[in-house]
């Protein structure tokens, strides 16, 4: 009996179901080469803003913003995140240095291109980052590592002395991956600040946090908690929006019976 | 069949070899540039410094520089569109880009 149910719900006609719920809805469709809606002028003009000026953002701005991510979509609905929101420039600042430290160390340990080539110093760290490479691919890819060595040498901030630090904390029992909800999540937050005039930036880095038992009793990171992603918000210096170029990429197009390659 | 090879992907470049790591780089016009300096403190591989006299100071890359990852902040900022970046970063082994096409600016389909 259920079987049969299922069957026919799949096999309804969508118009027929429409028209017996005396709803009837007409598709519209833009036109082709329409210009840009609102929606897709903030995904353009957003950049990742590493410069903000100093003036805070005002509070219903924030929780404007993060209610825009309460209602992202997610693995079985299992909304995975909690946030934490830091405004207090000394305590920003206490992050910042946590995270600068551990970029310190993770620097002496592992840039072997910082020690003089052929000292026996350069060739141990080498062999270390080698082998570290390999167990952590990801991490270890040459664009963060210059980021650790930048940060290191003081050439860089982490958290870009924002006034404000959103904390993406990720339920680590999330349906399927949470980590992806926290990502559609954030991107729901930093679109909606970049439509309100702010900028914002991914930090990676901060989840070097998880890392200091201190900062996860002060911030309120418990089991089954951790920090995925930090966003920091504030008002960006200059005017980031111009609209950039980027590569293309790969596209599989499959139709009529054929593949076509796209970019 | 994969896209890298067995030996491409068994192999993670040394980061100190430009030959390996290949960060991009920005081309300026100095005839454009104004020197407002905003794209030296935006730059997030920190790769950019002006230079020259009080007046008329322009912007370049920095001698030695790594780390360009061709993210085009510099040109979203630039008021006088001086500077620009048109080719991603590439690294060989195990991190070769793939599947890219040409640098472009959004299309309208």
């Amino acid at each position: 009996m259920a079987q049969a149910s299922v069957a026919a719900l799949r096999n309804e006609d969508p118009e027929e179901v429409e028209k017996e719920a005396g709803r009837s809805s007409t598709i519209t469709v833009v036109p082709e080469g329409a210009a840009w809606n609102g929606v897709e002028q903030t995904m353009l003009k957003r950049r990742s803003i590493r410069k903000y000026k100093k003036a805070q953002v005002p509070g219903h701005l924030i929780r404007r913003m993060l209610e825009m991510g309460r209602f992202a979509p997610s693995q079985g609905n299992c909304q995975p995140w909690k946030f934490v929101v830091i405004r207090d420039a000394d305590m920003i600042q206490g992050i910042e240095d946590f995270c600068v430290g551990t970029c310190k160390k993770l620097s002496r340990g592992i840039d072997y291109y910082t020690y003089p080539a052929g000292s026996f110093k350069y060739f141990i760290t080498r062999a270390k980052a080698k082998l570290f490479n390999r167990l952590q691919p990801n991490m270890m890819h040459p664009v963060p590592v210059s980021g650790i060595t930048a940060i290191a040498e003081g050439r860089f901030a982490v958290f870009h002395k924002a006034p404000t630090v959103i904390l993406l904390l990720m339920d680590k029992r999330g349906i399927g991956v949470p980590a992806i909800d926290i990502g559609i999540c954030g991107t729901n937050i930093v679109l909606a600040a970049q439509s309100l005039g702010l900028g914002t930036c991914w930090i990676g880095f901060s989840k070097f946090l998880n890392q200091s038992p201190e900062w996860c009793a002060r911030l309120g990171v418990e089991e089954p908690y951790e920090i995925a992603e930090a966003i920091t918000v504030g008002y960006p210096v200059g005017d980031p929006t111009h609209l950039i170029a980027r590569e293309t990429h790969e596209i599989g197009w499959f139709e009529g019976g054929k593949k076509e390659i796209l970019y | 069949m994969a896209l890298l090879s067995k030996q491409e992907r068994r192999h993670f470049p040394d980061w100190d070899d430009p030959g390996q790591c290949q960060f991009h780089s920005v081309t300026i016009d100095l005839e454009k540039c104004d020197g407002c300096k905003l794209c030296t403190i935006i730059c997030p591989a920190n790769v950019l410094e002006l230079f020259g006299d009080k007046a008329k100071k322009k912007a370049r890359v920095k001698a030695n520089a790594r780390g360009c990852i061709s993210c085009n902040n510099c040109f979203a900022i630039c008021e006088s569109g001086a500077i620009e970046a048109s080719q991603h970063y590439d690294f060989v082994g195990y991190y070769r880009q793939l599947g890219r096409g040409e640098f472009s600016k959004p299309r309208v389909f």
